[in-house]
């Protein structure tokens, strides 16, 4: 191994501290212009009265041992009947997720938002310290690393000879990318990080069917055996009030 | 629902506060967390640090949110001017902004201008047919000026869309009975019992719409629910003790020894009677001849 790379201090002040300084910039402005561009979204009717016509659905399935039977017997009839029951969804009608994007545009604008607001900068930043920055030895951690840690911290360099603890202007970009979020929720406030790496996770879960999960719902109360537990809660007072009194 | 845990924290922080040892701020946010209405302490503690300027700006952005909880703590206890004042700061920081509207409305109704609250209630809804505040709102201002009908229908509206919010069917419920309709009063109660089973107040009140429709199978219906008003409650509560006496005795007289349960039945009757002498005993020695006596008119063998 030849003696150690000597870093020149123009790299430091040229390279390795603007690129900090603009990953910081860019993520605040970024912040911001996605502020900027969300829309408030307004919830559908019918969505949020589906969701709670599940709660109710649900509570009834869990509580109905507790109210007499005829009771329970009626608000079955009421959730379930084929003719205009709340949990009953007529063949066909149900929509599957990507044909209701399409039929909403707003949905499909939300997300290319939110992409926009996410890609675009990152494409941007990436080109630019590519082409400004690339090929640079920008820095030197102070302890040794193994050879596994080469393609983390040297993307960029394609030099087997060069001492792993020397990090990669392109390196130094990605560490920044995702370190910064601690500075983020600093600068920015708790949850207004922007968070890259959630934000990507959130992106695979996108769509929920309520018309699926309504007609769950509804063959859970179909199957739901109706028994009383009321008459057991005599024996049961009997016994507190035996304890109590004695 | 604020845990007991909850409660105990908040306690010893009012305490704490009252006694001058500091910690307001904490004590009104914790109020915020737990949706707990206190507005005579708020306004005791929470216009001191608007007044001062120091330790308003130290609150940074929760500043606002003091604003708005002093300014309906005002208005719940008439100081109308001050709550005026409130809104001002905060329309002019938040121009434009629909919970400050919100709390314009408020203003109105609370100086008694129901039309033109109703008006700015209608146009916020507009705005967002979800405000569940503002629709809750709208319920009690048809109550207020005494309007039953007009706010059970309004619940009625609200409870289409919102059907999962237990406390609207409270509402609903206690509003039906004070109109007398007690089958529908039943329903809302059943409706509760099946958002939360264990909470016993549920079951009592169920047990006693009941016992108030009458007849043989509900009054064994509502027997069952005093029974498991004892049971969620440990035989502490009285009405539902009472509620049992009286509810045996009513199905004595209508089955008439008809019924193979009476003797079972008899039982718990007996227990509740002695149960409650002795719960006046210990609390009110001197109302146990009247309730002896009561008793014993209910025929209850003692």
């Amino acid at each position: 191994m030849a003696e150690d790379l000597v870093l020149d201090t123009a790299i430091r002040n040229w390279v390795l501290v603007p690129l900090s300084v603009v990953m910081v910039l860019i993520g605040i402005l970024r912040y911001f212009a996605s502020k900027l561009i969300r829309s408030d979204q307004v919830p559908d009717i019918k969505i949020v009265k589906e969701g709670q016509v599940i709660i109710r659905a649900r509570n009834l399935r869990a509580a109905a041992n507790f109210i007499p039977a005829k009771s329970f017997r009626a608000r079955r009839f009421y959730f379930s009947n084929e003719e205009n029951g709340l949990l009953y969804v007529p063949k066909g009608q149900g929509q599957n997720p990507q044909a209701q994007m399409f039929s909403d545009p707003n949905m499909a604008m939300d997300m290319m938002k939110k992409n926009l607001s996410m890609i675009i900068p990152q494409t941007l930043t990436f080109a630019w310290v590519n082409f400004f920055f690339s090929g640079f030895v920008a820095a030197k951690i102070p302890f040794p690393l193994t050879q596994r840690f080469r393609a983390m911290l040297q993307n960029g360099i394609d030099l087997s000879t060069v001492d792993v603890s020397y990090v990669s202007s392109r390196s130094w970009y990605f560490l920044n990318l995702f370190g910064l979020r601690g500075l983020f929720s600093l600068i920015l406030g708790e949850d207004n990080a922007t968070d890259d790496t959630q934000r990507m996770m959130q992106m695979g879960g996108f769509g929920f069917d309520p018309t699926r999960s309504l007609g769950a719902e509804k063959d859970n109360l179909d199957i739901v055996q109706h028994e009383w537990a009321l008459p057991k809660f005599e024996q049961r007072a009997e016994a507190v009030l035996k304890k109590l009194v004695g | 629902m604020v845990s007991k845990t909850e409660e105990e924290q908040l306690n010893r922080l009012e305490n704490q506060v009252d006694n001058g040892g500091g910690g307001a701020w904490e004590y009104l946010s914790l109020l915020i967390k737990l949706k707990i209405r206190r507005s005579d302490k708020v306004l005791k503690y929470g216009v001191p640090i608007l007044n001062d300027h120091k330790k308003r700006s130290a609150l940074g952005p929760e500043e606002w949110t003091l604003y708005e909880q002093v300014c309906i703590a005002a208005m719940d206890c008439h100081q109308l001017d001050l709550s005026k004042d409130c809104i001002k700061v905060l329309k002019k920081k938040f121009p434009g902004s629909r919970r400050v509207g919100r709390l314009e409305a408020m203003f109105l109704e609370a100086k008694g201008l129901w039309s033109e609250a109703e008006e700015a209630y209608t146009s916020l809804l507009e705005d967002n047919q979800f405000d569940q505040v503002v629709h809750k709102r709208r319920v009690a201002m048809a109550k207020a000026q005494g309007n039953l009908s007009g706010a059970i229908e309004l619940l009625n509206k609200y409870l289409e869309i919102f059907m999962a919010d237990h406390e609207a069917w409270r509402e609903l419920a206690e509003t039906y009975v004070s109109l007398q309709m007690y089958k529908q009063a039943a329903f809302c109660y059943e409706e509760l019992i099946l958002a939360q089973p264990t909470v016993p107040l549920y079951h009592l009140a169920y047990a006693d719409v009941l016992y108030t429709i009458g007849g043989l199978e509900n009054l064994q219906a509502a027997k069952k629910y005093y029974a498991a008003a004892i049971d969620l409650t440990g035989g502490k509560n009285v009405r539902a003790l009472f509620g049992m006496c009286l509810c045996a005795s009513a199905i004595g007289h209508l089955a008439k020894g008809r019924n193979k349960e009476d003797k079972e039945s008899l039982e718990l009757q007996t227990l509740s009677a002695v149960a409650l002498e002795k719960d006046y005993k210990q609390t009110s020695p001197s109302k146990l001849p009247l309730v002896s006596s009561c008793l014993r008119s209910l025929k209850v063998p003692l």
